[in-house]
């Protein structure tokens, strides 16, 4: 209990229209986890991380975060548990960059100095900070999603959510989202990444998760799922489909 | 130098220099058109630029002199259609014209000399000693809505392609036109409003936050005494 940084106890989730989006989902995470959460489009992987966050609170079951009971300590999980959103425009909340990491901050009370000091840090950390006075509407891609995850780094979370990371990005973009990530992972970051194109992390990865209508179908080592990812409607990797094993993406 | 000032100061000067137009001479017009001037020209800021930007504004000021001048009774300097210009009408038309102008002038001197986050932080400042007035929500809230607006049009440009594309430009009734552009847009907006909240939520945001910061350059007091001559001068002269 104590060496799990996430508990998962048979959880249960029905959306309002009596659609139900997570069936019975039982999982440990331990520190310093890369997990890949794999499944088609609607298999739930949205639904279930927004739950690791406390966004959705499931009907039945219970989930603990550093071992205490989400759905009783909202803030503190949202402070351990980092999560950047599928679409990068719209979670934009400052005016400019300063300002967009500097709010999550500001939500804390944080004192000014410490917050100009910690801001400052972390855009130089990701090669932002010359861009900190500008629009975040009139960055691109890679560097939205980028800011994207300054804008939660500054909170020093222990697990890092990402819900696509790729999706929209250029090769280049794909790269530079890729190693901040892996950088993440090295510097004792858990790591939780919801995709359906498994080819680019899936060399990085440590476990597998494989999702399909609000269920857990397999849970794994990247080499034993590997084979079993096109029945669930993940694209298998080229490298491992021509029995040339797991090819790191990043050369 | 007026980039430096604190945005508080600047909001002060901006006040009260306006106010005090309200009630300045034709005379006292021309001499603060000359310091804006000045101003224009210390800041680096093109006055060509300036004036091009606000053409349609200058197009509505000449409505209002055309108005006045016809409207106001007097000595009748010539007439067609039953219609008079007088001159007292032409006089009283020029200065009302002259000062909105000046007014216009002053607020874009401010904003083009302010980043829109510190006015937000400026307008939270004074809202603080309001009562019932929720300042740091509503400092939210305009951080909110100039971050969104640049989506908002991002989304309305898509809409209204995604319909040009299906020959939707074939339709002719302007009213339906528009119709099939709101909703989609509105229910587009909603949509990602209700993302924000998640996003802003997971975020930890609360009412309660951390105080904007105020980087006063130290020429404050210097500026707002000259900026109180300054009005005084304008409505005495
Ligand atoms: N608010 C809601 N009300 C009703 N049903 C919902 C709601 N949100 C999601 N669903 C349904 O739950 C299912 C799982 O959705 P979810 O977004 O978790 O899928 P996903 O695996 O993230 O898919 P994608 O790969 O497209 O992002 C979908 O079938 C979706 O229609
Ligand atoms: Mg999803």
């Amino acid at each position: 209990m104590t060496k799990n940084i996430i508990d998962i106890n048979a959880i249960c989730h029905t959306f309002a229209d009596g659609y139900i989006g997570l069936k019975n989902i039982s999982v440990s995470i331990s520190k310093g986890e890369f997990i890949i959460l794999a499944g088609k489009n609607g298999s739930g992987k949205t639904t279930f991380l927004r739950h690791l966050n406390g966004l959705l609170l499931p009907d039945s079951g219970v989930i603990f975060v550093k071992g205490l009971d989400v759905s009783k300590h909202l803030v503190q999980t949202r402070k351990t548990v980092g999560m950047v959103f599928q679409d990068a425009d719209t979670q934009i909340v400052g005016d400019t960059v300063f300002d967009e990491v500097a709010f999550g901050l500001e939500n804390l009370k944080v004192k000014r100095a410490e917050i100009n000091k910690k801001v400052t840090l972390i855009l130089e950390d990701l090669n932002l900070f010359h861009l900190k006075d500008r629009s975040p509407s009139t960055l691109s891609g890679g560097e939205k999603r980028k800011l994207a995850i300054a804008g939660i780094l500054v909170m020093d979370p222990e697990v890092i959510v990402f819900d696509e990371p790729f999706s929209n990005l250029d090769y280049p973009g794909t790269i530079q989202v890729l190693s901040t990530i892996i950088d993440l992972n090295r510097s004792g970051h858990t790591i939780i990444i919801a995709t359906h194109d498994v080819e680019t992390v899936i060399c990085e990865a440590t476990r597998i998760i494989m999702m399909e209508d609000g269920q857990i179908k397999k849970d794994g080592t990247p080499d034993c799922i590997v084979k079993h990812l096109e029945s669930f409607g993940v694209r298998q990797p080229c490298s491992s489909k021509f029995g040339m094993g797991l090819q790191p993406w990043l050369s | 130098m007026l980039h430096l000032l604190d945005v508080r100061c600047k909001f002060l000067m901006m006040c009260l220099v306006s106010m005090s137009m309200l009630s300045a001479q034709v005379f006292a017009c021309f001499f603060y058109f000359l310091v804006l001037l000045f101003f224009f020209k210390k800041t680096g800021l093109n006055i060509f630029a300036t004036l091009n930007s606000i053409k349609y504004f200058i197009l509505f000021l000449f409505f209002i002199f055309a108005a006045r001048a016809l409207a106001l009774k007097g000595d009748s300097l010539f007439s067609f259609y039953g219609l008079s210009v007088t001159k007292q009408g032409l006089n009283d038309g020029f200065l009302v014209a002259f000062r909105f102008f000046l007014v216009m002038l002053t607020g874009l001197l401010f904003s083009s000399t302010t980043k829109p986050s510190s006015v937000k932080s400026a307008v939270q400042w004074f809202l603080k000693p309001v009562p019932f007035v929720p300042e740091k929500r509503v400092a939210v809230m305009i951080s909110l809505s100039l971050s969104f607006m640049p989506v908002i049009l991002k989304q309305a440009k898509e809409v209204s392609e995604a319909q040009k594309a299906r020959c939707g430009d074939l339709q002719k009734n302007p009213i339906k036109r528009i119709i099939r552009l709101v909703l989609p847009l509105l229910k587009k907006t909603f949509l990602s409003a209700d993302y924000l909240v998640l996003a802003m939520e997971s975020r930890c945001y609360s009412d309660d936050r951390t105080d904007p910061e105020f980087t006063p350059s130290g020429k404050e007091f210097f500026f707002f005494a000259g900026s109180v001559v300054l009005s005084l001068s304008l409505v005495c002269l």
